[in-house]
């Protein structure tokens, strides 16, 4: 049976799920991924595809090309911002924001950075939208701030989303986490999402437990996921057990298999 | 930065420190379990009642005008700019970025429609609120962690109640042991008496998502500059309640949006 906890957000209620979650007593290996693999390899494809969370709480359906915005560019500036702040906690969240937008800005400068990187877009913005963007990031960082002040276990802010290549399979699996809290039972990944959570917000958060289980080396899934939705005061939780680790990868292979689907039907 | 170099309406959000009520983390439950056995009776309602701040501006219900929603639009970004302390900025660069981040809404394909006189009359708008705006807020300071365009999204009886809301600025810490949370609205009309609703309603859905009761919740007009502010209190809460309960009993008003 698959676990998907429901839970009102309170002051205290990200550190009594990290408080219970419990160790894993699984891990994905050989056998697991090379089955994952033969299911997505048994659904062609022409392009390189790209599966996450997001892709598979919205069924499938193809998102519109990505430019940065200043919603978009929160989260990036925010970790950026809160891993400052994580670094030294007298710095206020606007002055850690401003550091990373300068340091954007510095690597733009540079001349090295691809034309759609975060970097480039700042460089390229007026200031009025570069401050938007700044506005966002410390709103993101001091609300995603106050709720992992509340963690009585060491936490970090991962320097990178973990992916899973598939081989031959021509796909990409991408996680996401915003925390990564060191509990006794072991890891238990954080996700700060915007807006309220759908049906289908427990798919997500497996397809978050899985990939971060098979990028990690040893395929040890984390103790816990726990999708927070401050605006909607709600904290959803999957554990880290076989059968969560399996509706992921099903959830997985039943999007792709929708998308190619969608992608066969004439326009 | 000293009392003295802060705004009278920031002065008004702060209070006096020393004398701030301990943070009442319990009223959220009794809340909300009031308001979900209300929604109740509209859990019929298909599709779910909506209700935002802005439907309990009465006078407001009809759709505002295209002018008037962008001034609206504009003078909140530039509220979220003297939030970070930016520089200020011309009303056209405000229209420029907002309609950069917007995409293909209505209202930014709308904003493209505008001839050049609808234009200038919508600047020289804006800049007159921003300068009111920026007269009466200051600078915010920074250790006030300010946030800016909070959105609220409270869903009661399943779904068939859908509280919406957006918090202009949102200052103070919520994890302190006193109530140190305090919300600002700002408006481009005169203040009336639906705005006193509008700050409970703020108020509310902030305890409702939070779980932790705000210090104070005020609306800043940047028409006449009037500030309202009510100290937040088991009374103002169940006030805002029994304006949402009214609302439910009787969404054919027009109050809902």
């Amino acid at each position: 049976m698959t676990s998907l906890g429901h839970h009102r957000y309170s002051r205290h209620v990200l550190d009594r799920l990290v408080e219970g979650a419990t160790t894993p007593g699984t891990f994905l290996g050989a056998t697991e991924r090379d089955a994952l693999r033969r299911r997505l390899a048994a659904v062609p494809t022409l392009e390189r595809r790209r599966v996450d969370a997001w892709f598979v709480e919205r069924g499938a359906t193809a998102s519109t090309a990505f430019a940065w915005n200043p919603s978009r560019a929160r989260r990036a500036l925010g970790r950026g911002a809160l891993r400052r702040l994580a670094v030294d906690p007298s710095r206020t969240p606007l002055a850690v924001v401003t550091d990373e937008i300068l340091d954007h800005l510095a690597r733009a400068a540079t001349g090295y950075v691809g034309s759609g990187t975060l970097a480039a877009y700042l460089a390229a913005v007026d200031g009025a939208t570069r401050a938007l963007c700044a506005a966002e990031a410390v709103t993101w960082a001091t609300q995603t701030g106050e709720a992992a002040a509340t963690l009585s276990y060491p936490w970090t802010i991962p320097p990178a989303d973990p992916y899973y290549d598939v081989s031959g399979a021509r796909t990409t699996l991408r996680g996401q986490r915003d925390l990564v809290v060191s509990a006794d039972s072991g890891r238990v990944l954080v996700r700060v999402r915007a807006g309220a959570p759908g049906r289908s917000a427990g798919a997500g958060l497996r397809v978050d437990l899985l990939v971060d289980a098979l990028a990690d080396p040893a395929g040890a899934p984390a103790a816990r996921v726990v999708g927070l939705w401050p605006e909607a005061g709600v904290a959803l939780s999957v554990d880290g057990t076989i059968e969560d680790l399996h509706a992921g990868a099903r959830a997985v292979v039943r999007a792709v298999v929708v998308g190619r689907r969608r992608a066969l039907q004439p326009a | 930065m000293s009392p003295a170099a802060l705004s009278p309406v920031l002065l008004a959000l702060r209070g006096v420190p020393e004398e701030r009520p301990a943070v009442d983390l319990d009223a959220a439950a009794a809340l909300r379990a009031r308001l979900e056995a209300a929604a109740r009776g509209v859990a019929r309602a298909t599709p779910a009642l909506e209700i935002a701040a802005g439907s309990l501006r009465a006078r407001r219900s009809t759709p505002a005008p295209v002018g008037a929603a962008l001034r609206g639009l504009l003078v909140t970004s530039a509220l979220r700019l003297v939030a970070v302390g930016a520089r200020p900025q011309p009303p056209a660069a405000l229209l420029a970025a907002w309609r950069a981040s917007e995409g293909d809404s209505p209202l930014a394909l709308a904003s493209d429609q505008l001839d050049a006189h609808e234009r200038a009359r919508l600047e020289s708008d804006v800049a007159a609120h921003v300068a009111t705006l920026r007269a009466r807020l200051g600078r915010v300071p920074a250790a006030w962690a300010p946030r800016t365009a909070v959105r609220a999204h409270q869903r009661l009886a399943g779904g068939a109640v859908v509280l919406r809301d957006v918090v202009d600025l949102m200052v103070g810490t919520t994890l302190g042991p006193s109530a140190a949370v305090s919300l600002l609205d700002v408006t481009t009309a005169p203040l009336g008496e639906d705005d006193e609703r509008v700050a409970r309603y703020h108020a509310l859905v902030q305890t409702l998502r939070t779980a932790t009761v705000p210090l104070r919740s005020a609306v800043l007009s940047t028409a006449t500059g009037d500030l309202w502010c009510i100290e937040v209190d088991a009374a103002t809460l169940e006030r805002a309640a029994d304006d949402l309960v009214a609302i439910f009993a009787a969404p054919v008003m027009g109050l809902a949006a």
